[in-house]
């Protein structure tokens, strides 16, 4: 490469060797001149690009946050539901002991009608556990958007690109790539129940 | 035959999963339940004095303190140690299995869960307690 050269001035002598030098010097200068208009084009999309992230973790934050309130909203609900459910199925068994056997069955009908909302209910309870999921997948993101933010900041800082705000903490340095090594790892490898139950069996846990 | 009179210590950081684990719990037939947000919150509600304890459900990836470290320092105290320890989560790999079984855990259910899938976990977690003290 022309900057490991080791050029001596003193070798110099001859017309056509800094004629050579020269058109090398120019070459340089240009291959300079490109890298500098390369990095001031950078300077737009770097800097928006940093600046718009912590507004990303702020969508993904409230995203949590809704999931979660929401997910409160329909356990109320339906918590409500199942009282009231459990209150008619005590009072259907009551009203079952005083009709006597002539309209029993209707009642018994009545009862078992109520006891499967009971397992239905249930169900609800426990589907509304994605909130939990999608708030770790979330938890995830941040980390990861944390990361990528502080690496296009160091590259702000490198290329002597202005930037408005300050960067985030180091802190996570690394942890972000841990946290998408995660991320991507369960999407594909995370194991179905069965399997876990497997595993557990091998060690006499099943 | 699961034991629905037992105190139930449910722990996990979001408030979601301790109010659907405790609803479940509910329709299984558990009535007495607790709350910890982390695992050193668990932790110190287990220490204290006259708890009575005597079952725990707990996530494993939580702030504070995770769930395999609450499971570790539970079976490394004497007065603990005997408490069953089921581990609701979401961290399914192979290694998280076979770490949570060296440390001692009684049972593991992957979330999501169904309330079957708990309920079958709960009585094999009994039968094993039960088998154990006849």
């Amino acid at each position: 490469m022309l900057v490991d050269r080791d050029i001596e001035a003193e070798e110099i002598d001859s017309p056509e060797e800094d004629h050579s030098i020269n058109n090398e010097l120019a070459e340089l200068t240009k291959y300079v001149e490109m890298i500098t208009s390369t990095v001031r084009d950078m300077e737009s999309p770097v800097t928006t690009t940093s600046d718009q992230l912590p507004e990303a973790t702020a969508h993904l934050n409230d995203l949590a946050k809704l999931t979660e309130e929401g997910t409160h909203r329909v356990l109320a609900l339906t918590e409500a539901i199942e009282t009231n459910r459990g209150a008619m199925q005590t009072t259907l068994l009551q009203l079952q002991q005083k009709i006597g056997s002539e309209h029993s069955a209707d009642v018994e009908k009545l009862v078992e009608m109520v006891k499967a909302d009971e397992r239905r209910l249930t169900d609800i309870h426990v589907a509304l556990s994605f909130q939990d999921l999608v708030a770790q997948r979330v938890a995830k993101l941040v980390t990861i958007l944390n990361e990528v933010q502080h690496k296009l900041l160091k590259l702000v800082v490198i290329f002597g690109i202005k930037h408005k705000k300050d960067g985030s903490s180091t802190k996570d340095e690394g942890r972000g790539s841990e946290m998408l090594r995660q991320l991507e790892a369960s999407k594909t490898t995370a194991l179905e129940q069965d399997l876990v139950d497997d595993i557990l069996s091998e060690f006499g846990c099943s | 035959m699961i034991d629905t009179s037992l105190k139930v210590l449910v722990v996990d950081d979001m408030s979601t999963m301790r109010r659907i684990v405790k609803n479940v719990l509910k329709q299984i037939g558990f009535s007495d339940m607790v709350e910890a947000e982390n695992g050193q919150d668990a932790l110190n509600k287990l220490k204290a004095g006259d708890n009575g304890i005597g079952f725990i459900v707990s996530d494993w990836n939580m702030p504070v303190m995770q769930g395999i470290e609450l499971l570790r320092a539970v079976r490394a105290d004497p007065d603990l140690k005997h408490l069953p320890f089921l581990m609701v989560t979401a961290e399914a790999q192979k290694e998280n299995i076979i770490e949570a079984v060296q440390a001692g855990v009684s049972n593991y259910v992957v979330k999501p869960f169904t309330a079957e899938a708990l309920q079958v976990k709960l009585e094999k977690i009994f039968a094993k307690t039960q088998a154990t003290k006849a």
